[in-house]
């Protein structure tokens, strides 16, 4: 980077791997770091190598990781002019990055605007259908009067669709219904119960996915007009919406059909001007992909499409902040081997009651095609207020088989003491023959779980 | 529950100015930061008391504050109650808040944290005389940061 940067230091306002994981990042371009940091994270790694290491308040993350103001003068205080903000905590708060900006700093992200469009789901599912970014079919509003209006939606949408309530939300106020001749009723009893529970018996309906997965693009754009998509990555292993275990690209997938609608999502983001590294969601069943919702931030997976593109993310933020143009084209982009990530977390590999303590063994595995993003050190304290992962184990090869060889490898090398972690899980799932065969839906995991606790 | 008269006026009529000053005395006095009053006919009053040092102070009296006597050693730490660059000073008056040998009563100012232009105050939890400051003047100390010592009084 030249002499003429917006920033030459940036305060990291996050914890964990991933505060690690950006610090790296700063290094590597030459710019200064700034840890803060709650009085429970006083030993974290990253704060013993930063150049400035402030602590701003209690373990509370209210007090602190959550703490717009007291980020905003911890910056002020420090010395630097840009703030990233990570993943989780106050990474996708729009009026927070608004403040970084009216105070004249730069945040490592998209606009407020952005944000904020993003995290509203009727804009940000209005701004996907204008962009041509396939959403749930559906009625795309409420529901007409006549009742052969709404067979006539229904059919086009095509079954089964699910009856859902304006009003309702919680898994509340809505209806599966398989086949035509079910629709009147379904939908004479889902209005009344809407009216009872909320007040309000509008209806709207969505072709219902049934055992779909969840398939998402990264995309990254330059503040130049460019925007790029860097492949798909399968998430679809989730327990109680929580990811486990990500891969890219996603087994079964051609990659035309990932190219179809990762260069829609690439021109979304031209279309609405959007800055940084970003991740469209989607449900993925039966070749038709539906919008969820776009994260506006750097995610915990990113590592697994960096290791198949070659393309630094995190250091691309940085450089996008900056003011740079991408260096890269999207036909430099090639999509090479496979590649898996276990979130390791510190808890039950059985019951996932969290399990925080001082860790009194950490012994990591290596190897070609093994890579380990984690701020845990032999003797460092998994604190009770924060999430539990304690790392991720990113295994590649040539082939999705080659990866899950040398991940099995490598979770049997680790050895972790002190407190429980959910390794054991991770290796019954790369056994799993379904796993293996690859292209389980989202609901996959919690029926395995089921199953394991039946049995 | 019923109010002493005497500290609670009843609250059939919005009391006058200088009740409701009275009464943000009191809260302030008991250090609390809020009261609110309201009737059956759907009168509501609420009298609220600015913190000192409002807005970084909010909610800031909590661990570091704490009293803890240091083991062996008899003396109280005062801990910084946010970060900032330490003054020891009094900026307008140029006197030390609490130098080494000083008595200081609780919740007295001992120091402040200052941040740009605004400034903390940090208290002393204990009455005692003023041991050791540990920290040096215009340092950019952390939250809970160890500033000076106090020995307490002896009861």
């Amino acid at each position: 980077m030249s002499d003429t940067l917006r920033f030459k230091r940036v305060l990291i306002a996050n914890r964990g791997e991933i505060a690690l994981r950006i610090q790296r990042a700063c290094r590597q371009l030459g710019l200064e770091t700034v840890a803060v940091y709650s009085e429970a994270d006083a030993d974290s790694r990253h704060v013993h190598e930063a150049d400035v290491a402030l602590c701003i308040g209690p373990a509370a993350a209210a007090r602190s990781y959550l703490d717009p103001d007291g980020l905003l003068l911890a910056a002020r205080m420090t010395g630097a002019t840009a703030i990233h903000p990570g993943y989780g905590f106050l990474s996708e708060n729009a009026d927070f990055a608004d403040a970084v900006e009216a105070a004249g700093l730069t945040f490592i992200g998209p606009t407020g605007a952005s944000i904020r469009m993003m995290g509203d789901k009727i804009t940000a599912k209005q701004a996907m259908r204008d962009a041509n970014v396939p959403c749930v079919p559906g009625s795309d509003g409420p529901l007409p009067a006549a009742m052969e209006d709404v067979h006539a939606v229904a059919r086009q949408v095509g079954f089964p669709v699910i009856v859902k309530a304006s009003g309702g939300g919680g898994g509340r106020g809505m209806r599966v219904v398989e086949r035509a001749e079910d629709l009147t009723q379904a939908v004479a009893l889902t209005a009344k119960e809407a009216q009872q529970a909320f007040g309000n018996p509008t209806l709207y309906l969505e072709r219902f996915m049934q055992k779909p997965r969840h398939i998402e693009i990264q995309v990254l754009c330059d503040t130049h007009g460019t925007a790029l998509w860097l492949g798909a990555r399968d998430c679809s292993l989730q327990r109680r919406h929580q990811k486990v275990l990500e891969e890219a690209s996603p087994p079964g997938i051609a990659p035309e059909t990932i190219a179809e609608i990762g260069a829609r999502c690439a021109q979304a983001c031209r279309r609405i001007g959007y800055r940084g590294a970003g991740t469209f969601e989607f449900l993925y069943e039966d070749g038709v992909f539906a919008f969820i919702e776009m994260n506006t931030r750097v995610q915990v997976e990113h590592p697994i499409t960096e290791e198949i593109t070659g393309v630094d993310i995190v250091a691309e933020q940085l450089r996008i902040a900056q003011g740079e143009a991408l260096r890269i084209r999207q036909e430099d982009i090639r999509l090479r081997g496979h590649a898996i990530e276990c979130r390791l977390n510190a808890e039950d590999p059985f019951t996932f009651v969290p399990s925080p303590g001082t860790i009194t063994r950490w012994d990591l595995p290596g190897g070609p095609g093994i890579r380990v993003d984690t701020h845990v050190v032999s003797g460092y304290t998994v604190q009770p207020y924060y999430d539990s992962l304690i790392g991720k184990v990113i295994g590649y090869g040539a082939s999705r088989a080659e990866a899950i060889a040398r991940l099995r490898t490598a979770l049997a090398e680790m050895r972790v003491e002190g407190v429980a972690t959910n390794i054991a899980l991770h290796q019954d799932l790369l056994a799993d023959p379904h796993f293996q065969r690859g292209g389980v839906d989202i609901h996959y995991l919690e029926r395995w779980l089921a199953e394991r606790t039946a049995s | 529950m019923s109010n002493p008269p005497e500290l609670v006026p009843d609250f059939d009529r919005l009391p006058e100015p200088g009740e409701i000053s009275q009464i943000a005395t009191w809260l302030a006095e008991a250090r609390l930061d809020s009261l609110e009053l309201s009737n059956d006919a759907g009168l509501r009053l609420r009298i609220r008391v600015p913190a000192a040092a409002a807005p970084v102070e909010k909610g800031m009296a909590s661990e570091p504050a704490m009293p803890q006597a240091e083991a062996g050693e008899g003396t109280v730490t005062v801990r910084a109650p946010y970060f900032g660059k330490l003054c020891l000073t009094h900026p307008m008056r140029d006197s030390v808040f609490a130098p080494v040998g000083a008595t200081v009563g609780q919740d007295d100012v001992v120091a402040l944290l200052t941040l740009g232009s605004l400034q903390v105050p940090v208290r002393a939890p204990v009455g005692g005389v003023v041991e050791q400051v540990v920290a040096q003047p215009d340092e950019l100390l952390g939250y809970g940061a160890a500033i000076l010592q106090i020995r307490p009084d002896q009861d």
